[in-house]
């Protein structure tokens, strides 16, 4: 980055904030300096990820939302935020366990472990650091499995799931990569219907009923109501399942919301 | 500006040329002065920064003989200050805002996102990989994802985000292009 850009004042300008004098003055540096024209694109994508990721303040969100997203095209913009976000999220990126244990202790991990390929050519005391946590982790996957023990929140894949995403109505079926051992997977379900105070849900593959839970609460994400269903990842290899959400009635009885399909690859 | 003057293949033809005397350079440099000055509008909430840009553009033009003789230096600066009486006459005539909202059809989204399936698998791998890596961490161990990814490639981490912004803009324009053809 260019290190006369102010990232922060930046963000306040578009956020809307910045006083008249500051904005005048950046204002003149966008169009007369390719560099800055090319970092306020960059801050507008980033915060785009990060209304999406919940990453702004109550503040900064009011903001964007009434000020930031006035055009068409900032409001196209952050549709296909959107969209790439869903994306991102039925194809789970490997990131370093090390990474994650470090800074997401008390946070839920979305990804997986993988060492780039350009650690072991940056000198011996780097490849060793890596070797050791490399042995660090096989270790502990072993005595994982050994024990049998729940997975910890951190060992959780969410993968979001839409509603009615079925062959029969001409949308592509969501697909899903096999999870690492040990690993579960909450599947995110997508609804519009939060009139139940429970909700049950069902996992088939081939008409076979593989997991069945009640109880489930709706929960908020990312804008988005849903409700989180979480199973055993050893539970999915290859092939096509579905999942059958149901409202809670204060009888007792069901009543049926939606079907969501999935695909388990390699 | 005479309400009535319009633009005119001689006068946009004087506009390039005052820009740069390379005519391709010329109309690269009308495309970011226009870029950057709808940025401004929007930066400044105005939801029509398109037609607001165009008339800056169409006022420096219309005056174009003037400031050839009295004005000397970078273009850009002078279309700015232009854009700042724009600006001042719109607060002047401004319209209620739109709805920032419109309604979406679910339909729709899905069509999007079948295409924008369709063109992640079109990308190289190499930009997959990228792209895939890039966004796809996320809370806290962002940062240091991306340092990490940065330093795989052998590139410098802003380098890595301007590279990662131009393949998300190379996607959003491909999936637009899908749509427009109906996903055929």
């Amino acid at each position: 980055m260019n290190p006369n850009i102010d990232k922060q004042e930046m963000r306040d300008y578009l956020l809307g904030t910045l006083e008249a004098d500051r904005r005048t003055q950046l204002e003149e540096r966008i169009v007369c300096e390719p560099a800055v024209y090319e970092e306020l694109l960059l801050v507008e994508e980033d915060l785009i990820d990060q209304y999406l990721s919940d990453g702004l303040s109550k503040a900064e969100r009011h903001q964007f939302e009434t000020h930031f997203l006035i055009t068409a095209e900032r409001q196209k913009n952050l549709r296909f935020g959107k969209l790439l976000q869903r994306y991102l999220h039925s194809h789970p990126v490997l990131v370093p366990a090390a990474a994650v244990r470090n800074t997401e202790k008390h946070a839920p991990a979305t990804r997986f472990f993988l060492f780039p390929l350009g650690t072991f050519s940056k000198g011996p005391a780097t490849a060793m650091a890596a070797a050791v946590v490399v042995a660090f982790m096989g270790i502990a996957l072993v005595c994982w499995n050994s024990l049998k023990r729940p997975a910890e929140p951190s060992n959780v894949v969410p993968v979001q799931l839409m509603p009615g995403t079925t062959r029969s109505v001409g949308i592509a079926t969501q697909r899903v990569h096999v999870p690492p051992a040990g690993f579960d997977v909450q599947l995110e379900l997508q609804v519009t219907n939060t009139s139940f105070h429970k909700y049950r849900s069902e996992l088939f593959r081939e008409n076979e009923s593989l997991k069945r839970a009640d109880e489930l609460k709706v929960e908020t994400k990312h804008d988005q109501h849903i409700v989180p269903f979480t199973i055993d990842g050893d539970m999915l290899s290859p092939g096509d399942y579905q999942v059958k959400l149901s409202g809670v009635l204060d009888s007792g009885q069901d009543e049926l919301i939606d079907n969501y399909a999935f695909r388990v690859i390699e | 500006m005479n309400k009535n003057w319009v633009l005119s293949q001689e006068a946009f033809d004087a506009l390039l040329e005052w820009l740069d005397s390379d005519r391709e350079q010329a109309a690269v440099k009308y495309e970011q002065i226009r870029s950057r000055l709808i940025k401004i509008f929007v930066g400044r909430g105005c939801a029509d920064a398109e037609d607001l840009a165009d008339e800056t553009i169409n006022r420096v033009t219309s005056k174009l003989d003037q400031i050839k003789k009295e004005y000397q230096g970078d273009p850009a600066r002078y279309f700015f200050g232009v854009a700042n009486m724009i600006y001042m006459e719109y607060l002047r005539r401004r319209l209620p805002p739109v709805s920032p909202f419109p309604p979406i059809d679910s339909n729709q989204v899905e069509l999007e996102y079948r295409c924008l399936e369709r063109c992640i698998e079109q990308l190289s791998e190499e930009n997959r990989y990228l792209l895939l890596q890039y966004y796809g961490a996320e809370g806290r161990a962002k940062v240091d994802h991306r340092k990490r990814l940065a330093d795989e490639l052998g590139i410098a981490p802003n380098a890595l985000r301007i590279r990662a912004y131009r393949i998300r803009m190379d996607l959003q324009e491909c999936m637009e292009k899908c749509m427009a053809r109906g996903l055929e």
